[in-house]
């Protein structure tokens, strides 16, 4: 298993907003994250990153204990995660936005920036070569270097993945990807989602779009009120009794 | 990091290098010396306190390190009677040393907090050079008969062309590194935490780490500044590491823009000349600065350096419409 939780609370005073959460995610699937609003699976997320510590319970990254761990150090294990607001560094361009997250095992020295020693140069030229792929990847290359601030929301969705993929993570959890997006753009962005799997990463993905959900996703965990309620495939779970009446209420 | 400017990095500094030689050519005047002496002074410190606050951080402390180095300096010369030479390097790393404690500390805190543990400290220091040590330190009445620099390479600096020359060369050092390291990755890393302090933790920025090192090389470069000002002025007070005198750094930086290297040397040069030629207004000085900085934060909050960009976009986007309007499909 790549990424374990065992038993993992999160309370916010006397609420629970995780409550005994136990699941698994396996290498190399897509898997999905669902639940009503107010479920807790941004709460989840913001567990395995590091965002917030666990009230109770372990989170295990490739079968090493990753709880208490900060986020930068979370994501240097390889987990790396995008949130619904804000995704992406508005001041900077595409590229600066991808070039904070290209390498974060970087030398940050500044006297070896200052003098600008072999290493330093060499790791930032890997890492321009690195950020030019990943623009390409991502369909960015004609808007590479303007601010991120004037583009549309498909490409500010885009990048915050790719930002994500920079970093070398080989989980990622993404937040509302396609929140906002429209049809053709879901589509765009789901493509790029399958590719981002066929080149061996893992993604946790939390969405809404229960069509593109079901559509992309191996496996399904439901959440209802903090607690798992279902876990199976996305045929299983548009079956499953108690997801249906978590969504639609019994009978809706 | 530093968006592309218009003329680049290198280019950009050697024409502020060019302006700060040709001044002594232009004046001999001493009245326009001392101005433009205080002024790279003020630069080194403006240049080095928008370093943190390209963190987000309002390092209220800023002054204080230059303080901590004036006294240092200061002691070093007439105490335990070093060359101010040696004086020069030394007295920045006490500051440095003074600041890796109280930025591990303060660093931890945010926002308001961050600003309320620095102010804090920048009060207790001020009270210990006014109210302490007063034997070693000189109390209220001041830390005084400091000596200029001694000779160096038989040159003297104790008349003002040569006193200018020395800080124009200490303030051209200070920017050539601040300038570069903005330029550089770790610019890079600072401006995104200013940005989104979660979002560059995870992606991995080691987000105490940059910040830490922006506020010790900060109280460095500010120290830098100390040291010259204890051997110019002759005199040191407490008033001098004050509230006051740090209010005015930091709206020098903002006024001119935090978000670029170039924002506090726009600012600081322009704002001194305006007080110098108001100088009839002299008791109204913080209130005008302080409707200033407001309408700058009201209506270019990135700074009066964003302005050339933002007309740029405006017209380009203004030209964009024209096309639009025309049925003309303009790329990018």
């Amino acid at each position: 298993m790549l990424l374990e939780l065992a038993g993992v609370s999160r309370r916010f005073g006397g609420l629970a907003a995780v409550a005994d959460l136990s699941m698994t995610v396996a290498e190399g699937a897509i898997h999905g994250l669902i639940g009503p609003n107010g479920a807790g699976k941004s709460t989840v997320f913001n567990l395995v990153s590091g965002v917030l510590p666990v009230s109770a319970g372990a989170i295990r990254f490739r079968q090493a204990p990753i709880t208490g761990l900060t986020p930068a150090e979370i994501c240097r294990r390889g987990i790396a995660r995008t949130f619904q607001a804000t995704t992406v560094f508005r001041e900077y361009t595409v590229r600066q936005n991808l070039l904070v997250a290209a390498q974060p095992r970087v030398n940050d020295g500044t006297l070896a920036a200052l003098f600008r020693l072999r290493d330093y140069r060499e790791r930032e030229a890997a890492a321009v070569a690195r950020t030019g792929e990943l623009v390409s990847t991502l369909h960015l290359d004609l808007i590479a270097d303007r601010m991120v601030a004037g583009l549309p929301h498909r490409d500010q969705k885009a990048l915050s993945v790719g930002m994500a993929l920079a970093t070398g993570a080989t989980l990622l959890l993404l937040d509302e990807p396609l929140a906002g997006l429209t049809l053709a753009e879901t589509r765009e962005v789901m493509d790029l989602l399958r590719t981002v799997r066929a080149g061996g990463i893992t993604v946790l993905l939390v969405e809404h779009d229960m069509r593109a959900v079901m559509d992309l996703c191996d496996r399904i965990t439901v959440l209802d009120h903090g607690t798992r309620i279902a876990e199976g495939t996305p045929r299983e779970i548009q079956t499953d009794p108690a997801v249906i009446e978590a969504y639609l209420g019994a009978e809706a | 990091m530093a968006r592309s400017t218009f003329l680049g990095p290198a280019v950009t500094l050697a024409l502020v290098a060019a302006v700060g030689v040709a001044l002594p050519v232009l004046t001999q005047d001493s009245y326009h010396l001392d101005v433009a002496t205080t002024v790279a002074m003020n630069l080194l410190l403006t240049m080095s306190l928008r370093l943190q606050l390209n963190t987000g951080q309002v390092n209220m402390a800023h002054i204080s390190f230059m303080g901590i180095a004036a006294y240092a300096s200061a002691l070093a010369v007439t105490r335990l009677g070093l060359s101010f030479w040696i004086a020069l390097p030394l007295a920045p790393l006490v500051a440095a040393a003074f600041a890796v404690p109280i930025g591990l500390v303060a660093l931890r805190l945010s926002g308001p907090y961050y600003f309320l543990v620095t102010f804090a400290f920048s009060e207790v220091v001020r009270l210990v050079f006014n109210n302490f040590f007063v034997g070693l330190l000189g109390g209220a009445s001041g830390l005084v008969d400091i000596p200029a620099p001694s000779p160096l390479l038989g040159l003297t600096f104790t008349d003002k062309p040569s006193q200018y020359w020395l800080m124009l060369m200490l303030f051209l050092l200070g920017a050539v590194v601040l300038v570069r390291l903005d330029y550089s990755r770790f610019g890079l890393l600072s401006g995104a935490i200013r940005q989104s302090e979660l979002l560059a933790a995870t992606l991995g920025v080691g987000v105490l780490r940059v910040k830490l090192t922006a506020f010790v090389i900060g109280a460095v470069w500010a120290g830098v500044a100390g040291a010259f000002f204890a051997h110019s002025h002759h005199v040191l007070h407490s008033s001098d590491f004050g509230l006051e005198p740090m209010v005015l750094l930091v709206a020098y930086t903002v006024i001119g823009g935090v978000g670029s290297v170039w924002g506090p040397i726009v600012g600081t040069i322009l704002l001194t000349f305006t007080s110098e030629m108001l100088r009839e207004l002299r008791a109204y000085e913080t209130l005008v600065y302080g409707l200033v900085l407001i309408l700058t934060m009201l209506f270019v909050p990135d700074g009066l350096v964003s302005i050339p960009g933002r007309l740029r976009r405006a017209w380009q986007r203004r030209r964009a419409g024209r096309a639009d309007a025309m049925g003309v499909g303009v790329a990018a």
